[in-house]
């Protein structure tokens, strides 16, 4: 190669940087259709990966969700720098069965990821969830840390609040994408459950968002809409959240709660805080939204004996 | 001899294995998933004798994380000064790099400067002022490849990957990510690192190797002031090289030799010598031969009186200049050490600069000092919470430091250890300016009783109307500093709410726990 050529081939290389990054644009999918009755599955009981698969098949197994080949992405929360004990992040278990649901429905890729807000690395060894998804040893799964060349810009169309934000592409990008969030205490939004926990595949400075939090939360919701909703409250923390750190702010009630509805299933698991889902902004505001339905005496809520 | 040929490879070797051993730990100095490094990261620092002596004079105890440095000693007492040739990764290095830079013939030579220098850090840290970290070839080689080589090379390939990702053609990043990937679980780092100082790290680094133009291993000969120790110490050794002087009609060992180890009489000065055994190579007529024999010094040490006495005046005056400097004086309330610091002035006797503690810091978060704090501070670390912050669970630098200057803490500990306090700036503060709801900070303070609480207060927000605000205080007793809740602060440029370091914390007691 001579000096010429290689000048030549640099400045088509930097012209691609003067291109403005794709934006894609999200009309939600479901906007306006009219709330039909959801189904709400509440199981109880000690065996975790049993409950996950009660909960799945009660809500009409795995395969209504993942088709073969499809791309499954489960987003639990990893956020913080906690073991399984101190109930700040997912539990393990829940999130390895249902990967493991999704390869058995065929999946050919299950991705795992969060945006973390301690270190990502310690907060995956410390969440029990990396050595989790390692055990399964399966090619197609896949627990990944963030990689910020993934994060596009995506205009909100319908956002009252937040107008365009940054999220991650695998995200938007699932045929699948399956919220497992943990319920808990949040000072600023009350409760972080599963409407909350978009905040793990968007990009940006997540601070920044905490002005009119719920509000700004529906928006988000508006482009990430989980095919399954599987709440996390075998552990929960009552106090102190969203990261606790002592185990007596932890309540435990072995309760893992499923549902389509991803909007209906944060109202339940509200309850278990003893307080109503109108009391929650973000789920008051994705209601508005016409993401789901918060009157749970408009919801199917069917107890699942172990 | 048959063996003659082969020990040059030989040596070549282990100075292969040490460098690769060396890289292996410098990218091992890491979290790797686990709470405590499985490797002696630190061991380069602590095999040095010159580490020994200075922390040893400076806090007047035997540091026992140190005692790795007495097989250094012990080597040096039967081999000489092996270690330059033999172990070195800096020598290795300069080896190397011969392949690039053309040395001339050895026209400078100062071989008493190493002494002056290794005296006047000597006497120096005898007064409590640690001048090694400028001069310690570890220090320099750690640090240059901390603060810039490190960072250098994985910009520049996280550069190329990045670019074909995200403007190249699918086609050649579904070939360069598994490579990329590659690259990232065995060669590079974790994560990007961004270091202050990374321009002068670089330069004192790349200095060495430019000296390289002014003679074979001019670092060496001259500057080193470990291989000054190592040089004394060899006096003392029983492997030597016959003959003693260069003979006449070919002195080819003498004109070769790296080290320039012989003096103006062509007699060979074995404290030069750092064992490279290549004269036995070149030696025509193989007379040259080395052997166990008892110590017997023909020549005196390369340093006359006058360069001693101006060595020992310079350690004297270093350590007075220091402690008169009005900085010295002058309260350090951004100074936010790491955890399990010494006490400032202990601290400074016995950081050597080394550049560990950044390099393993999990969220970046550890800087080197500039001249913020004199002369005497540069190079040490401080947290910079607007960086990164110190990771609650996360004891590694404190597992790193080879000296003992962070000493070392359990999680437990940790958790308890105070670095600072924070404090907020209430004219900055979203919530009191603007009466918006925040609380990021609350969110992400760690300790198991909030050191920052709210209150929920009524009040009229911007547009008049009524609202429930949470307005954030910081318990000081609860606060250790660790600067997360300065870290995420919402506010665009300085954060609404600070963490001082010890120095300018209101309240100072144990912490929480």
């Amino acid at each position: 190669m001579d000096r010429r050529k290689f000048l030549k081939q640099v400045s088509l290389w930097s012209a691609g940087i003067i291109i403005t990054p794709p934006v894609f644009n999200f009309t939600p999918k479901l906007f306006g259709s009219p709330l039909i009755k959801p189904d709400i599955l509440v199981a109880k009981g000690e065996d975790y990966p049993g409950l996950v698969r009660q909960v799945v098949h009660s809500l009409g197994g795995m395969q209504t969700f993942v088709k073969n080949g499809d791309k499954v992405v489960i987003k639990p929360n990893i956020g913080w720098d906690r073991n399984v004990e101190q109930g700040a992040n997912t539990h393990p278990l829940i999130v390895a069965e249902l990967a493991k649901l999704c390869l058995d429905a065929g999946a050919s890729k299950v991705f795992v990821f969060d945006r973390t807000c301690n270190e990502e690395r310690r907060c995956y060894n410390n969440s029990g969830i990396k050595s989790a998804i390692k055990e399964i040893r399966d090619k197609r799964l896949r627990l990944e840390y963030i990689d910020d060349r993934k994060f596009v810009p995506v205009n909100i169309k319908k956002g009252k609040v937040l107008r365009e934000w940054s999220f991650y592409k695998d995200a938007l990008e699932a045929d699948c994408y399956i919220n497992v969030p943990v319920a808990k205490h949040h000072s600023l939004s009350r409760l972080s459950i599963g409407l909350k926990n978009v905040m793990g595949v968007i990009g940006g400075w997540r601070g920044k968002i905490h002005y009119k939090l719920g509000a700004k939360l529906a928006d988000l919701n508006m482009v990430i809409k989980p095919e399954l909703t599987i709440v996390d409250a075998t552990r929960v923390i009552v106090r102190n959240g969203p990261q606790g750190g002592d185990l007596d702010d932890v309540k435990i009630l072995n309760t893992i709660i499923g549902s389509l509805d991803p909007v209906a299933a944060d109202a339940y698991a509200t309850t278990l805080f003893g307080l109503k889902p109108h009391q929650i902004k973000s789920t008051v505001e994705a209601y508005k939204r016409g993401l789901g339905q918060m009157d749970l005496g408009k919801c199917n809520i069917r107890y699942l004996k172990a | 001899m048959k063996i003659k040929p082969y020990l040059k490879q030989v040596r070549r070797l282990s100075q292969l294995i040490c460098l690769v051993i060396f890289l292996f730990l410098f990218r091992q100095t890491d979290y790797t998933g686990s709470d405590t490094i499985p490797y002696a990261v630190n061991i380069l620092f602590r095999l040095d004798p010159l580490v020994l002596a200075t922390i040893t004079l400076a806090k007047k105890t035997f540091v026992t994380l140190l005692w790795p440095s007495f097989i250094i000693i012990g080597l040096t007492l039967l081999f000489g000064r092996c270690f330059c040739s033999w172990i070195c990764p800096l020598g290795t290095l300069i080896d190397g790099s011969g392949h690039f830079i053309k040395s001339g013939k050895a026209s400078v030579r100062l071989p008493y400067l190493k002494y002056v220098i290794l005296i006047i850090i000597l006497i120096s840290s005898a007064f409590g002022v640690q001048l090694l970290g400028f001069v310690d070839p570890f220090s320099l080689l750690v640090r240059g490849m901390v603060f810039s080589i490190d960072p250098i090379i994985n910009y520049l390939v996280s550069l190329f990957f990045d670019s074909v990702y995200t403007r190249g053609p699918a086609a050649f990043s579904n070939i360069t990510e598994p490579a990329y990937e590659v690259l990232k679980t065995f060669v590079l780092p974790f994560k990007q690192s961004f270091f202050y100082l990374s321009f002068l790290s670089f330069f004192l680094l790349v200095l060495i190797f430019i000296m390289e133009f002014f003679g074979k291993r001019f670092w060496c000969r001259n500057l080193c002031p470990l291989g000054g120790l190592l040089a004394l110490i060899s006096r003392l050794s029983i492997f030597k090289r016959i003959p003693v002087k260069a003979c006449k009609n070919c002195e080819l060992c003498e004109s070769e030799c790296r080290m320039n180890a012989f003096d103006k009489e062509h007699y060979f000065m074995f404290e030069e010598c750092s064992l490279c055994m290549d004269c036995l190579e070149f030696c025509p007529d193989n007379i040259t031969t080395f052997k166990f024999s008892i110590p017997k010094n023909k020549s005196s040490v390369n340093i006359n009186r006058r360069q001693l006495i101006v060595a020992g005046l310079t350690g004297l005056a270093l350590p007075v200049l220091c402690r008169t400097n009005a900085i010295s004086k002058t309260p350090d309330d951004d100074l936010i050490r790491p955890p399990g610091a010494l006490d400032e002035t202990d601290f400074l006797a016995s950081c050597v600069r080394c550049g560990e503690c950044m390099k393993v810091c999990i969220n970046n978060a550890l800087q080197p000092l500039f001249l913020e704090k004199g002369f005497e501070g540069m190079f040490t670390p401080k947290l910079v919470p607007r960086l990164g912050y110190c990771e609650f669970n996360c004891t590694l630098c404190s597992q790193v430091c080879p000296t003992g200057a962070l000493g070392r803490l359990n999680v437990k500990q940790k958790h308890a250890f105070v670095i600072g306090r924070a404090y907020f700036d209430k004219n900055k503060c979203m919530v009191y300016t603007e009466k918006k709801s925040c609380i990021v900070c609350e969110e992400h303070c760690p300790t198991h009783d909030k050191a920052i609480k709210f209150n929920e207060i009524k009040i009229r927000d911007v547009f008049g109307n009524s609202v429930l605000l949470k307005q954030p205080y910081v318990v000081e007793e609860l606060c250790i500093g660790c600067g997360i809740c300065e870290h995420i602060c919402p506010v665009q440029g300085e954060a609404a709410i600070k963490v001082v370091g010890k120095g300018g914390a209101r309240e100072f007691g144990s912490g929480y726990g």
